[in-house]
């Protein structure tokens, strides 16, 4: 559990984190989000204090941060940014290890780790290991990245704008696995970003931020159906905030399941369980229908989905 | 290389013509009645008859050809052919000095003419150009080079070359030879050390401390800028000054003239290209890179060796290339002021018009230089990350 009470951190004049309140639960992803220059990265670099604050505290698991040595602190916090900061003359394996490295394993446990990670990753270990950042896409690039911040088994990641620099096929392609992975590890997580769609997607809560301070402080769902001021709206966008809501649930959250997995008609388009509600509506719109089956991953019909029961999403 | 086995090499023909042109034209070599004296000039059949002369313009009429034709391996072959002539070169010399040399006089000599410097220096070129078709490793070219001096080596302590004016010189300065040669190393050597040890210390205050940037860098561009010999002259009051009122230097041999004005002002022009090279090179380290090292939890002692010093130790090493291969030719001055060194015979040999004298002075500075600029060049491209 990360807890900030009254953070407050100043640059000569300017106020770039003013007192801010907020508790992080173990094991959930916190993302802050808010535009450029509103404190995130600041408020980040607070936590593993990469920047000392000038009031208030900062506890992890009820212990301030000043109280413990920096080295140790951020031995046990994985930190990811948006240029990656993989370092240029050393191998994507020894980018990976150095964490591991940093906390003396013994060679083989540190080899084994790197291996583990690049796979996590949906790297090639036997041929990414041996290159170097240089030679990598920008996607492959931030998965270094992220494996590099998990090498050491942190309890703590800390994200800021990872996945900002990349184009938005990668971008959703690097959320997915994100998700994918934090289902699997359950790390406590700080993720910055100051795009709005990325932080429904991936936070169990969001923390808005403007001017240093903290707007709004709770679910995607509740942000998104109670924004707390205009700004908070704006931020949302007005055009699209029933299909954002949407794309919050997953179909096997609300489809009607069959009693028994069924042969599908042959000529039907499927839906899978994990498809978000967003595109299960998507695809009754362009197919015009006003249900559609869903399909396991052994494409049995498992259940459907009615066109009503999205409509029903905002009671 | 599937490009270029296909298509025909026009470099070398290129180069093998105008060498071919030039042998042809020039001296290859001098005959001097003494050492002094004007000699007479022998072109390369005046110099080796028919034999030699065909020798030589077939080689080059072939070398030409050889890489013009889609032969396959032609490369590796001229590779061989070309490092052959290039080591038993010295022969022709030694052709002119049994044809010409006449037999009763103690004195008469062999100089070495243009000719047979063109025709050296287009072999060479043909030779690197050959390399860098075969995209040779540092490893191959490095043989190469051996290969050719070991092959001059054994030319010149043939009998045939005893009358070779260059290697009299030697003969008869063989010891001052050694002398100059360890003065010379130490000379630059040291300066190269001592001022990269200042220049680290002075990059690092200055990456620290931003008031100390313009002061430094404006003092040892403003060193840089004063002529070489009148820095050597401005060193000779002040040290000679010093050395009046302190006995301790007198003993330690520091006097206005000698090694000590010339370590002085060598150490003077390295540190511009070490100061800046080093201070470039650690600020140019991504601030991303340091974030994201201090950020995983190194400290700052290994964040400066394992990120921040590694990263910039390839500029640091191309600045001591620099540094090196200046300092060599500038002790080379030094010998005006007393420092010994090779410079001394360059300018006895300007004092009593003997070539051949400046030659035994420039010739080893040349060669010097690119030795250190072959070491320190390979040891950049191994640390090099490959790609
Ligand atoms: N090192 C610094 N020196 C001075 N001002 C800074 C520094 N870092 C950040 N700031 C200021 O603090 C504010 C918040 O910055 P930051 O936390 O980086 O914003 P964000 O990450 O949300 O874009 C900005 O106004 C920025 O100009
Ligand atoms: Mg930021």
């Amino acid at each position: 559990m990360i807890e900030l009470k009254g953070v407050t951190r100043r640059f000569g004049e300017t106020v770039a984190v003013d007192g801010i309140d907020l508790t992080i639960e173990t094991g959930e992803v916190c993302v802050l989000v808010g535009s450029s220059g509103c404190g995130k990265s600041t408020t980040l670099r607070m936590i593993n204090r990469l920047l000392p604050r000038s009031s208030g505290d900062i506890l992890v698991d009820g212990e301030d941060v000043n109280d413990i040595d920096p080295q140790a602190l951020r031995l046990n916090m994985g930190y990811v940014i948006q240029s990656t900061g993989l370092f240029p003359h050393w191998t994507v394996a020894r980018n990976i290890g150095l964490v591991p490295d940093l906390l003396k394993w013994p060679a083989r446990r540190r080899e084994q780790r790197v291996n583990e990670l690049l796979t996590l990753l949906g790297l090639d270990p036997q041929t990414d290991a041996a290159r170097f950042p240089h030679q990598l896409s920008g996607g492959q690039a931030q998965r270094v990245g992220v494996a590099r911040a998990l090498a050491g088994d942190p309890n703590i990641l800390l994200m800021d704008e990872p996945f900002g620099a990349l184009d938005a096929i990668t971008r959703e392609l690097l959320q997915q696995e994100m998700l994918r992975i934090q289902k699997q590890l359950n790390k406590t997580t700080v993720f910055v970003t100051h795009d709005i769609d990325e932080a429904l997607r991936l936070a169990t809560r969001i923390a808005v931020m403007d001017q240093g301070r903290i707007i709004q402080h709770d679910t995607p769902e509740a942000i998104l159906r109670q924004p707390a001021s205009t700004f908070v709206e704006n931020l949302l966008g007005s055009g699209d905030r029933g299909l954002k809501l949407l794309a919050l649930r997953t179909v096997g959250e609300v489809m009607e399941r069959h009693p028994e997995p069924r042969r599908p008609a042959s000529d039907t388009t499927g839906l899978n369980e994990a498809d978000s509600l967003r595109v299960a509506l998507s695809a009754m719109v362009w197919e015009n229908a006003t249900q559609l089956p869903v399909l396991s991953k052994a494409g049995c019909e498992v259940g459907i989905v009615k066109r009503e029961q999205l409509l029903q999403v905002r009671p | 290389m599937p490009v270029s086995t296909a298509m025909p090499n026009r470099v070398i023909p290129v180069l093998a013509l105008a060498a071919l042109g030039l042998v042809w034209v020039l001296d290859l070599g001098v005959v001097l009645p003494n050492r002094i004296v004007a000699g007479t000039g022998y072109g390369l059949y005046g110099a080796t008859g028919w034999a030699g002369a065909f020798v030589v313009t077939a080689l080059l009429l072939a070398a030409g050809l050889l890489a013009t034709r889609p032969v396959p391996k032609r490369f590796p072959v001229l590779a061989v052919l070309l490092t052959a002539a290039l080591m038993f070169l010295p022969l022709l010399l030694e052709a002119l000095a049994t044809r010409r040399l006449p037999a009763d006089s103690a004195y008469a000599r062999i100089g070495i003419g243009a000719g047979f410097w063109s025709l050296a220096f287009f072999l060479a070129l043909m030779l690197t150009e050959t390399m860098h078709q075969l995209k040779a490793s540092r490893h191959l070219q490095l043989t190469a080079a051996l290969l050719i001096i070991l092959g001059w080596w054994v030319c010149a302590r043939r009998e045939g070359l005893g009358s070779l004016s260059l290697l009299r010189e030697y003969n008869n300065q063989a010891d001052q030879f050694t002398q100059a040669l360890s003065v010379h190393l130490l000379l630059s050597l040291g300066a190269v050390l001592i001022s990269a040890v200042l220049a680290f210390i002075l990059a690092l205050a200055m990456v620290r401390r931003k008031s100390w940037r313009r002061p430094l860098l404006g003092l040892v561009s403003f060193m840089q800028t004063i002529p070489s010999l009148a820095l050597f002259g401005l060193l000779i009051a002040p040290l000679a000054a010093l050395s009046e009122a302190l006995p301790v230097l007198q003993a330690l041999g520091i006097r206005g003239i000698g090694w000590a004005p010339a370590l002085l002002a060598l150490i003077a022009y390295s540190l511009l290209p070490m100061v800046r090279n080093t201070f470039i090179a650690l600020m140019e380290v991504p601030e991303a890179v340091v974030d994201a090292a201090r950020g995983m939890g190194m400290s700052e002692r290994q964040i400066f060796f394992q990120v921040k010093l590694s990263l910039a130790l390839p500029v640091i090493i191309e600045g001591v290339r620099i540094t090196t291969i200046q300092a060599i030719g500038l002790t080379a001055v030094a010998a005006l002021i007393g420092a010994g060194g090779f410079g001394t015979f360059i300018f006895q040999g300007l004092g009593q018009a003997a070539m051949d004298l400046v030659l035994l002075g420039a010739l080893p500075t040349v060669f010097l230089a690119l030795a250190a600029d072959a070491v320190l060049s390979a040891l950049n491209v191994r640390r090099a990350p490959g790609d």
